[in-house]
């Protein structure tokens, strides 16, 4: 079944086309990566699909409905969640930061310290709770990053590079995160160059190649 | 009177609890504080809007609020002047040489400083706070408290500049003020007219108030941007 299909997405600098998408199908409850060449327009195709940057002409088939991208649909606002190759955390603590987005959202937060305790289990920084966010190792950072997404069940997450600039065992931990992703029944669409997350067994891959992208 | 001596005569005044004296100081310090406290919503405000949004006009925008910091706040005097005075469109309001005109005034020119300064915090401040937040899925209300927050210590600083500008200012505190004595005489209005009649001890105490007025703000505008810079060198 699919989650949503986006027609006409491209993108130009000046003169020159950067990348031109006839439609792009996002299946429900499937991971996929995106790879292509540095300046491939990798992160601004999940930048877009995010609302971060504006597609003018594209439209989006969503949960039965035909909408246009800019100005973006509140409807995909919810389901839709981008996290940066180097996310940035807000200056107030990790367990904030987690609940940022429920609170956001309207949660009760009576509701929120049991989805945000949950969270930080599932993404191992627990012993983090209080810390000042500006202390943690870009690894540390990454997993707040990914639990402060994943803690509002999105039914679609972008990750862009996760585990670039990562290495060891913090890799490690990021790279164990990814599969269970999946568990909570959305999709994930990865921007990367890392061969294992590639590799993943039941991921399917994209692939921007001269402005065009390839199903693999 | 000799120098020494009227140095010495401004501490006597300054220590002995000279009734003028403090309430001068008391007059500037309230009509400062309540003109920036007026000014600062909305300076607050639009710099954010003005930093975060792409509109049309949005360069000449910029352009105006950073040529109104260097507005000589005497020609600030003269439009309110003109405005407050009887026959002026805001005569009504009774406001020329009151306490009410005088805060206007410094309304009017904290206004441009506290715009500037946190247009040019919120510029700088990392795009990736605005983004998370709208992709966590933040309100606009959110999203500027949010980034607000982030740009605390500039804010902040806008705020000290501010309190700095007008404290100091004297044009259009005297023009619009009047030095009326007990009303609107502030520091600065009297340093200036009671220096010209030989009155140079009120004067240095008055003056000892604004430099140790002046440390303190700043000092502590330096321990914020001492912990802000510390705060960034850990990322």
């Amino acid at each position: 079944m699919s989650l949503l299909t986006i027609h006409g997405m491209r993108k130009r600098h000046g003169e020159r086309l950067l990348f031109e998408i006839d439609t792009l199908t996002i299946e429900a409850a499937t991971g996929y990566v995106l790879t292509g060449v540095n300046g491939a327009g990798k992160s601004t195709l999940l930048r877009m699909l995010a609302g971060l940057e504006r597609c003018d002409a594209c439209t989006i088939e969503f949960d039965g409905e035909r909408l246009p991208l800019h100005p973006y649909p509140a409807a995909l606002r919810r389901a839709i969640v981008f996290v940066h190759q180097h996310p940035i955390m807000f200056s107030t603590s990790v367990f904030h930061n987690i609940a940022y987005g429920l609170l956001a959202r309207g949660e009760n937060k009576r509701d929120v310290a049991p989805m945000v305790e949950d969270a930080m289990r599932w993404a191992g920084v627990e012993h983090l709770r209080d810390t000042d966010p500006t202390r943690l190792s870009g690894g540390e950072k990454q997993r707040v990053a990914l639990a402060r997404a994943r803690v509002l069940q999105p039914r679609l997450l972008l990750l862009d590079e996760p585990t670039a600039n990562l290495d060891g065992p913090a890799r490690e931990q990021v790279m164990s995160l990814i599969p269970t992703l999946l568990d909570a029944g959305g999709s994930v669409v990865m921007a990367c160059h890392d061969r294992d997350l590639i590799g993943l067994p039941g991921i399917h891959r994209l692939k921007l190649r001269d402005g065009r992208l390839e199903y693999r | 009177m000799s120098l020494l001596d009227a140095i010495a005569h401004a501490f006597r005044l300054l220590f002995s609890g000279d009734a003028a004296l403090w309430h001068i100081v008391w007059v500037s310090l309230k009509t400062s504080v309540l003109g920036l406290l007026l000014a600062a919503p909305p300076a607050v405000f639009l710099g954010y809007v003005i930093a975060m949004h792409r509109f049309p006009g949005r360069r000449v925008a910029v352009w105006i609020a950073q040529a109104a910091l260097s507005l000589p706040t005497v020609l600030i005097g003269l439009l309110l002047y003109l405005l407050l005075s009887r026959r002026g469109p805001m005569g009504g309001l009774e406001w020329l040489f009151s306490q009410q005109g005088v805060i206007l005034g410094q309304m009017v020119i904290g206004l441009p400083v506290l715009l500037a300064f946190t247009l040019a915090a919120v510029q700088a401040l990392d795009p990736r706070y605005a983004e998370t937040a709208v992709a966590l899925g933040a309100s606009r209300w959110r999203v500027m408290t949010t980034v607000l927050h982030e740009a605390r210590y500039g804010v902040m600083a806008a705020v000290i500049s501010g309190f700095g500008r007008v404290i100091s200012e004297v044009g259009c505190a005297l023009m619009v003020g009047g030095n009326i004595e007990g009303q609107t005489r502030t520091i600065t209005t009297a340093i200036a007219l009671e220096t010209s009649k030989g009155e140079f001890a009120q004067g240095i105490a008055l003056g000892i108030v604004l430099v140790t007025l002046a440390l303190f703000m700043n000092g502590v505008l330096v321990l914020l941007q001492g912990e802000a810079n510390t705060a960034g060198g850990r990322m």
